[in-house]
């Protein structure tokens, strides 16, 4: 036992002692209270946004695309409703031993199983949906429901394909559709206010985007909003119920101006040969005619084609892939005679009352080169008017010698060459108006005189691409008036590009002239076009010309190369109509075509025709 | 109040403001848990009848004279090893751990049991010691104490080990452990640290006090109860998601809604208010231990009343300490809040003990 005081001193130690404890626990309780605080006080928005995203899962609702007509309200692209039979690629392990059980239920052709086979792991890897055949019928669809038990990864579903009514004949003007790449995606979402986590979560597949021509231009304008449909789910991920719906917006429909006839035209025209066709209305700058040949299918391309299909297609010598209309690099050979002539008046070089004897070739004075014109012997003695009419070379050789290089290709830059002309095309070349310091730079050559001459009949370095050609050619017609050019007509962005021409030095006597011996191109017996005559009943302006591929001296020679057709001449055409006052101006281009006036001419004239409802 | 409870001159033993408070917090605790379980009345049915039963035990516990508990108190404990002994032996095993003797139509925790009778044990051990306890008495009862913990630690049930652990050294310290011991101790026990992360703790208990320093990190695995409890309690704000409305509960976010995170659902229904509500009763009923401990009528009253309230305080404060992210989930309930039978009735029958302690005078001050 304790003593008395000892008890005294003990209640003191164990008083002290029981406080020691409870002021320690006081305080781990304050610092509890203070974290508590924190988190439901000051940190409270945090961890309510926490909890919302914690119940709530966004499923996308995909707009629908908007629909393509031309201008006449044709439709030419349109969503296609199919049910279509789809697989998680990520969640079966053996894509051969799944299609062989596929296959006893649903026939897959060989190339649905190839293009199976061939997708398979990409998409695996994406987590993205395969869609194994499309437009299953009424009796594969209740064939598969009774035994879907078997094929948990396997489903049938609606997707919307889309579909050009026309695959053939507006494979680069509009262009085809494809599924979006990741970073596509991200940027849409970014763009939309929607966040990745819910692209994570539930992108919806089948979703398209344009991939090339106004399908891609345009994607922006066609493409819609993305709707959602709120859902609560449990920690599990388990939807529990619909919480609210946000409405997809679709897409606007694009009224392109586009003309569904004349383009059939100008396909049925080209005949799968190479070569570009491009049609535009000149009081607007719509282009209304755009081909370039040979095309390809964009329904095939879009919605699923093996790689043996695609290999044939980027195989293929004639390069169908290639838009010709907007990136095929052609010298404008004689057709940039009519822009030379303007360049010689504005510039007092010549009027329409100067002539010139043509012997049918041009020296060079400084080195004595010669310059051969198409016609041996030559035009005799010619004026401006016979110059153009007959295409005589050495008129505008030596009107060329007489111009300064930096000045001619500041006047051809007007026209259009060395520039962007259209304001929607996909990616567009802008052709090549070469000049010295672009020579040196390049060639690591100065510029010579004769390089100048061979300007003057659009040969040498300067080249332009069938749609550039169009554009020179509707200035010409319009008379340097002319907006750039578009797929849209009442585009409201559209860079009105008013270019009241050149100089006081051009007036509308000379564009009447002009335009008159552009007619007789055609229409005078000693034309180079004479044989369109008779594929009309009304007047047009045209001037054809005939690339050079190789540089012969004879007729003699020509026939030796031709016999290769890559070497042949690329026939060219430039025109407008109905005169005197145009509506329309085309260009046509057909490689290896030889004969601008007689292989290129009928097709202008046929699509002029088709345009003109004649 | 002495006066009415005077019946056929018996006393009867009684603090009113412990039973109430008390009963306070069994009520309020059989409301959260409705909302807790997803209004599973089964649940909540077999809580009130622990609950019940629970106060009769407290109130019938509080009757006999501190002399029966200081006299008994060996025999007491030997019945607690036994039954923890029997447990390693016999136990039913659950998710890897042996904790539970099967009585039929009940399980007993038994490690809940010795959590109460050791500190009695000891304190009847060391009531009559010199000040300050001799190193002798210090390393007998650090011996008993560890001996008593390891049997519990190979359960293994780290967290209620910690709680004997503490609850006998809270008993050594309030009955005049030596200064320099606990000096000299605490030295060895920060240096000897790294010897018990390596050799006493399981590879998942490591990962739970790793888990605390960065949740964030792993949001899903092992951090995912905390991440979740933190959103549950923070998204409650000031005045809560409203009773049986809270999201993270209800939609499965939350885990053990029921048991350890009991206070994450409150937090989240009714906010830092109702958190702050409870917490109120909490309080009252600690420092209603502080003041009968401070007044009781001996040293062994003293010591049980001391040790047997830090008990309770400890527990609820590694609880609210868990469920905030502030030390690892280690699995322990919230006193009287959270379901569960053994650790429930655990803490009725140590208040039962606290009020006979405090309510029973000495003959010769009366």
């Amino acid at each position: 036992m304790i003593n008395l005081e000892e008890r005294i001193s003990e209640k003191k130690s164990f008083f002290n002692r029981l406080i020691i404890v409870y002021i320690f626990f006081a305080g781990l309780f304050l610092y509890f209270l203070y974290k508590t605080f924190l988190l439901q006080i000051s940190s409270y928005t945090d961890y309510e946004i926490a909890s919302l995203e914690n119940k709530t899962r966004e499923v996308l609702l995909q707009p629908r695309r908007g629909v393509i007509y031309d201008r006449n309200g044709n439709i030419l692209v349109n969503n296609v409703p199919s049910f279509n039979l789809i697989i998680n690629p990520s969640s079966i392990e053996n894509i051969d031993d799944h299609l062989n059980e596929i296959n006893q239920i649903i026939n897959l052709t060989e190339d649905e199983e190839n293009y199976a086979k061939e997708n398979f792991s990409r998409l695996a890897k994406l987590n993205r949906e395969l869609v194994l055949k499309k437009n299953l019928s009424t009796e594969e669809r209740s064939r598969f429901k009774v035994r879907k038990y078997k094929f948990p990864n396997t489903f049938i579903d609606q997707r919307y394909s889309r579909e050009n009514l026309y695959p053939f004949l507006f494979s680069h003007s509009l262009g085809y559709t494809g599924s979006p790449e990741e970073s596509d995606i991200e940027e849409i979402f970014l763009n939309q206010n929607l966040k990745p986590k819910e692209m994570i979560f539930s992108y919806s597949n089948g979703y398209l985007i344009g991939k090339t021509g106004l399908e891609y231009t345009y994607d922006d304008f066609i493409r819609g909003r993305f709707g959602k449909k709120i859902f609560e789910v449990d920690a599990s991920g388990k939807f529990l119920n619909e919480l609210r719906v946000v409405d997809a917006i679709n897409g606007k429909d694009l009224f392109t101006s586009l003309d569904l006839e004349s383009q059939k035209v100008a396909y049925e025209q080209l005949n799968r040969r190479r070569g570009a066709v491009v049609a535009v209305d000149i009081n607007t700058g719509a282009i209304v005619t755009y081909l370039s040949s040979p095309s390809f299918s964009v329904n095939k391309i879009a919605n699923g084609m093996t790689q043996k299909e695609f290999k044939l297609l980027i195989n293929d010598d004639d390069k169908p892939f290639f838009d010709r209309a907007a990136q095929g690099r052609y010298s404008p050979a004689s057709t940039i005679k009519p822009a030379i002539a303007l360049f010689g008046i504005e510039n007092n070089i010549i009027d329409w009352d100067f002539t010139l004897d043509d012997p049918g070739y041009f020296i060079l004075p400084e080195d004595g080169r010669i310059y051969r014109g198409w016609k041996k012997g030559g035009h005799g003695n010619i004026n401006l008017n016979d110059a153009i009419i007959e295409s005589s070379n050495t008129f505008f050789f030596s009107l060329a010698y007489k111009s300064e290089i930096e000045d001619l290709t500041k006047h051809l830059s007007n026209f259009g060459f060395g520039e962007i002309v259209c304001l929607d095309c996909f990616l567009p070349d802008s052709g090549l108006l070469p000049n010295p310091s672009w020579k040196m730079n390049n060639l690591n050559f100065g510029w010579f005189k004769g390089d100048t001459v061979n300007l003057g009949v659009g040969q040498g370095y300067m080249s332009a691409t069938p749609i550039q050609l169009a554009y020179y050619a509707s200035f010409l017609a319009n008379k340097g008036e002319l907006n750039k050019f578009s797929f849209v007509q009442d585009n409201d962005n559209k860079e009105v590009k008013k270019n009241i021409f050149l100089s006081n030095n051009i007036d509308e006597n000379d564009w009447l002239k002009l335009h008159e011996s552009m007619i007789g191109v055609i229409e005078n017996s000693k034309g180079t076009a004479g044989r369109l005559r008779a594929l009309k009943d009304y007047t047009i302006a045209a001037k054809s010309g005939t690339v050079e591929l190789v540089s012969t001296e004879t007729k003699e020679d020509y026939k030796i190369i031709r016999e290769i057709e890559g070497q042949r001449d690329h026939a060219i055409i430039i025109a407008f109509g109905p005169m005197p006052n145009p509506k329309y101006a085309v260009s046509v281009v057909i490689e290896n075509g030889e004969s601008g006036g007689s292989v290129a001419g009928p097709v202008a004239i046929e699509v002029l025709n088709a345009l003109l409802k004649k | 109040m002495k006066n009415l409870l005077n019946l056929r001159n018996k006393t009867i033993y009684f603090d009113k403001y412990l039973f109430i408070s008390i009963s306070l917090l069994s009520i309020m605790g059989l409301v959260f848990l409705y909302s807790a379980s997803q209004a599973n009345t089964v649940v909540v049915f077999k809580q009130s009848i622990f609950v019940l039963f629970g106060l009769l035990l407290m109130f019938f516990l509080s009757q006999p004279d501190p002399n029966f508990y200081k006299s008994n108190s060996l025999m007491f404990f030997g019945i607690s090893i036994v039954l923890i002994v029997l447990t390693l032996l016999i136990g039913k095993e659950a998710n890897g751990a042996k904790r539970w003797l099967d009585f039929g139509f009940f399980t007993l925790q038994s490690s809940e049991i010795i959590k109460i009778t050791l500190p009695v044990f000891l304190a009847g051990y060391l009531y009559d010691k010199k000040l300050p306890i001799s190193l002798l008495n210090t390393f007998i009862t650090l011996i008993v104490i560890l001996i008593i913990v390891n049997l519990v630690r190979i359960q293994p049930d780290l967290g209620t080990s910690l709680v004997i652990l503490m609850s006998g050294i809270y008993i050594l310290f309030l009955a005049g452990l030596s200064w320099k011991f606990i000096g000299f101790s605490s030295i060895a026990f920060i240096l000897s640290l790294p010897f018990f992360w390596n050799n006493f703790l399981e590879p998942f208990q490591q990962q739970r006090i790793l888990t605390l320093l960065d949740p964030s990190a792993d949001p899903y695995g092992t951090g995912w109860n905390i991440t979740q409890s933190k959103i549950a309690i923070g998204s409650g704000g000031l005045q809560g998601k409203g009773y049986q409305m809270g999201s993270q509960a209800h939609l499965d976010f939350l885990p053990e809604t029921e048991t350890d995170f009991i206070f994450s659902v409150i937090a989240e229904e009714f906010g830092f208010i109702g958190v702050c509500l409870l917490l109120t009763v909490f309080i009252f009923i600690l420092l209603r231990c502080l003041y009968l401990a401070l007044n009781a009528r001996d040293r062994f009253c003293r010591l049980t009343i001391g040790g047997l309230s830090l008990i309770f305080l400890s527990t609820v404060l590694i609880n609210l300490s868990m469920v905030v992210g502030i030390i690892p989930v280690v699995g322990m309930p919230l006193p009287f809040i959270s379901k569960g039978g053994s650790s429930l009735l655990s803490f009725y029958i140590a208040f039962g003990i606290i009020i006979s302690m405090a309510s029973h005078k000495k003959l010769m001050q009366k």
